[in-house]
């Protein structure tokens, strides 16, 4: 399997990931370590979902593979969960059109 | 006319079964719905075990965007609900978009007896048929023969599909049904009428015979359609060499009171309601049973054979030659058949008595897309 | 060494790894009678069932010619029956004979002229007996590997998609595009995020525009609708699973197609090149619609990734279910075949990955998938809606 497996509980794809995926239901308070320093889980992460590995500004883009995933629409800490309510896709993004917005507004 | 009624009926009654809030309806059955493709062979299977369940497999419920998706969705709760149905079971994979338990709970506030389960709840597929089957049987027993009463003409939702704009159907055929729906207008009842193909090159006569409170919604759809390639390509085609006359025969002269979103149980309360929907006889099936129609009544010049799971199928043509060709799977000729005779015929068909495509058993149940799959 | 399989040698040269007469319906008319042709006359008969219309604006009614003359001239099918209601805008005797020109034993049967819905069942019954007849004793042989056209796809996925399934598949694309055969991949929905990947191993510059041309036409699907892509892509069932955006199922999805060059990017439902190396088709991320392309143009099996647990097959072509979920293996076990999860444990991708070729290699040989067993053979075409219609510039 590419990326690396940490404490046999979370993979990181690639060094420069700013995510890892975890393998495992991961309880809220679990430490896990990385290079430079550890981090501690702020919530339960089911098996299959994210943590962040560090501190994430809002606007900031989230990275899996060294790639692009997402953008973080609030900042995130270390340790939190990422998903769809504070990572959202900068593609197919038909909710931003001038036409879709225009309709918002007038709801 | 092809058949007769097989008892004498007094005027135009007929027994039907009680449905409290949903009115009455005019056959008892469990529906077996699968809210995506993937789990239709699933429903199939289990509606098989059960001589008083239908399915209702269809092609779509996942990879579908915005309104497209609310269409579907829309499509299914509206056709779980038709008063022909006892109950239903919704059955679903599990990762799709339109989530079986979410249908299921809008059936259940419609007071629907529902239950539902998935193909990746129960463990796969061998496990979801044996489940699906225990709570269609459990369903039966519950639902199944309800207190029956005498209904008639007037407590109908007659649904409409010309198919067609050859000579024989508006010329026809047309007319005959137009002459029916004037009949179950003036006992007090609802018609709903799909296909609006036909109408788009005639949008300002449509305009002028359609009641104030539905021209901005009728308006909208000609409009829409006027700058998109047509469904059924003939039909349209068809319509633009015709006059408005021609195309509205099936109208009994009456305006259209209400437009009917496709997938949306009608709302009104007498006349001729326009059912936003394709000429396609299987996919204008499904939206006149969604909109709450009991039967449909479908003009066919070709004979187009299928019929609905959840709705009885009036098979009428003005052709002759389909009529003798396809004796079995054409109920009414309307060149040989007057309107009373087509009204005591449905009825009969109302009452519990087979139309062709209920003999013969095939059904489609196909939906109406609005968006391109993803 | 040369890798084999035995498959059955067509007239026109292609081999194909079952040998199915497939009855096949113009329209959403002919569909549900199609349907009971095939189930009275026996497991060698199969339908395609579909809801295309009777009179569809001609892009769409282009798409759907192509879809069912690809099916009928796919090598897994022997002899075809086209049934048609008479009166559709698709000529069946034109789509009869293109399949024809395969060399295969096709006829047709119209509903008009059989006297009603039961004669034409019957009617189809005998005729589809009398295919069966003459391909019957058609006798499996060897032939190499690189006869094989492989489509891939992922459906139901979640994070172990990215991680497990599809690279062990991938693995197996690569191990039979070195072996001289096709590896195809497509839902195009599911490259946005990832395409710059893909484009970047493209053969040459015409490849490489045509690719991100497809891309960014199905992202302004989402435009036209005025939506957000997600809850079409990634569904709710990809969410729950992980996946969080479309970017990041793509990154993950388009590891299932292996790491060699891409040569090209063709239609839904055209033709795949026979020792084509890897070719993508544009298609619909929706698994049914994607999975009836691929065996339109061609592919004689299916490998199908999924971490949630989708169970659906395909009438003409097998369908292995690979997962990478442990999970899923375990709960859903009689609708999988390849346990790929045992990659999260340690297991090398090449071990799982010789895995997914080995099967692929048994199945073309004729060992049944359990979407087989269970006669799981969904059947869906990509209708072509109008309001797509002014973007694909008609």
């Amino acid at each position: 399997m590419k990326g690396r497996v940490l404490q046999e509980s979370a993979l990181k794809m690639t060094p420069d990931d700013n995510v890892a995926t975890v393998l495992d239901d991961i309880g809220e308070g679990f430490e896990l370590d990385l290079d430079d320093r550890s981090i501690q889980f702020v919530e339960d992460i089911s098996f299959g979902h994210k943590v962040a590995l560090r501190a994430i500004d809002q606007g900031e883009m989230i990275y899996k593979y060294d790639e692009i995933i997402g953008q973080a629409t609030q900042a995130i800490a270390p340790g939190e969960w990422v998903h769809t309510h504070n990572c959202e896709s900068t593609r197919g993004r038909g909710d931003l059109t001038p036409e879709a917005v225009d309709e918002g507004d007038q709801k | 006319m092809n058949s007769t009624p097989s008892e004498q009926l007094v005027l135009d009654q007929f027994e039907a079964t009680t449905r409290g809030e949903r009115g009455i309806g005019i056959r008892d059955r469990i529906l077996v719905l699968p809210s995506v493709i993937c789990s239709h062979l699933v429903a199939d299977r289990i509606a098989e075990q059960v001589s008083e369940a239908v399915s209702a497999p269809h092609d779509h419920g996942c990879a579908q965007l915005g309104a497209d998706n609310e269409q579907t969705e829309r499509t299914l709760v509206g056709v779980g609900q038709n008063p022909n149905i006892a109950g239903t079971v919704v059955v679903g994979l599990g990762c799709e978009e339109v989530q079986s338990s979410e249908v299921a709970e809008a059936l259940a506030a419609q007071d629907v007896p529902v239950d539902e389960l998935s193909i990746q709840g129960v463990g796969g597929t061998d496990e979801c048929i044996a489940e699906g089957e225990k709570k269609v049987r459990s369903l039966v027993k519950r639902s199944i023969g309800s207190e029956t009463v005498d209904a008639g003409l007037g407590d109908l939702t007659v649904g409409v599909v010309s198919g067609d704009l050859r000579s024989e159907s508006r010329s026809v055929a047309d007319p005959l049904v137009g002459e029916f729906v004037d009949m179950v207008i003036g006992n007090g009842g609802r018609v709903v009428i799909a296909g609006t193909e036909r109408l788009v090159p005639h949008a300002d006569s449509v305009l002028k015979n359609t009641a104030d409170g539905a021209q901005a919604a009728v308006k909208r759809v000609l409009e829409r359609d006027k700058s998109r390639p047509p469904k059924d390509v003939a039909t349209r085609e068809a319509a633009a060499e015709c006059s408005f006359d021609e195309i509205t025969r099936t109208y009994g002269g009456r305006p259209i009171e209400s437009l009917v979103e496709y997938g949306q149980p009608a709302a009104f309360d007498s006349g001729v309601a326009l059912l936003d929907s394709p000429t396609q006889f299987e996919e204008a099936a499904t939206g006149l049973a969604a909109a709450g129609a009991h039967l449909v009544v479908h003009v066919t010049t070709d004979g187009v054979p299928t019929g609905h799971p959840i709705v009885p199928t009036i098979k009428i043509t003005g052709n002759e030659s389909t009529a003798a060709a396809l004796e079995e799977d054409i109920d009414i000729d309307a060149t040989s058949t007057t309107a009373d005779e087509l009204k005591d015929f449905i009825a009969a068909v109302a009452d519990g008595q087979r139309s062709s495509t209920e003999r013969h058993g095939l059904s489609e149940f196909a939906i109406t897309r609005v968006g391109p799959s993803m | 060494m040369a890798i084999t399989f035995n498959g059955y040698r067509r007239k026109n040269g292609d081999i194909g790894v079952r040998n199915y007469v497939a009855v096949i319906p113009i329209s959403v008319a002919a569909s549900s009678i199609t349907s009971k042709i095939a189930q009275q006359a026996g497991p060698w008969a199969r339908a395609t069932p579909h809801q295309m219309g009777t009179s569809q604006p001609s892009q769409s009614r282009e798409q759907t010619v192509r879809v069912l003359t690809g099916i009928g001239r796919n090598p897994n099918v022997g002899a075809a029956l086209v049934i048609e209601l008479g009166t559709e805008d698709i000529d069946a005797d034109a789509l009869a004979d293109d399949i024809a020109t395969a060399k295969k034993p096709v006829d047709t049967v119209t509903i008009r002229e059989e006297g009603g819905a039961l004669e034409t069942v019957e009617t189809g019954i005998k005729t589809a007996e009398s295919l069966n007849e003459s391909i019957s004793n058609c006798r499996r042989e060897r032939a190499d590997i690189s006869e094989l056209i492989f489509g891939v796809e992922c459906g139901g996925s979640d994070a172990t998609s990215g991680i497990a399934a599809n690279p062990a598949v991938g693995n197996g694309c690569d191990r039979l595009v070195s072996g001289g055969g096709t590896a195809c991949f497509s839902e195009t929905p599911e490259f946005i995020g990832a395409e710059h990947i893909l484009a970047n191993r493209t053969v040459n510059d015409d490849v490489r525009e045509k690719l991100l041309d497809r891309v960014d036409t199905r992202e302004q699907m989402a435009e036209i609708m005025g939506v957000d892509l997600r809850g079409a892509q990634p569904t709710p069932g990809n969410q729950e699973g992980g996946l969080t955006t479309i970017e990041e199922k793509s990154l993950g999805a388009i590891s299932k197609g292996g790491t060699t060059p891409v040569q090209d990017i063709i239609d839904y439902g055209e033709q795949l090149p026979r020792g084509g190396g890897l070719v993508l088709m544009d298609t619909p991320g929706y698994d049914v619609e994607s999975v009836v392309g691929k065996v339109a143009g061609g592919a004689q099996v299916i490998a199908f990734t999924t971490g949630r647990g989708s169970t659906t097959g395909n009438p003409i072509a097998p369908v292995i279910k690979v997962t990478g979920n442990p999970k899923t293996w375990s709960s859903m076990s009689n609708n999988m075949d390849i346990n790929a999860s045992t990659v999260i444990q340690g297991d090398s991708l090449e071990s799982v990955g010789e895995r997914v070729f080995q099967t692929l290699v048994d199945v073309a040989d004729g060992e049944r998938t359990e979407a087989e067993r269970r006669r799981l053979e969904e059947f869906a075409i990509n209708e072509i809606q109008p309001v797509e219609h002014k973007l694909r510039g008609a």
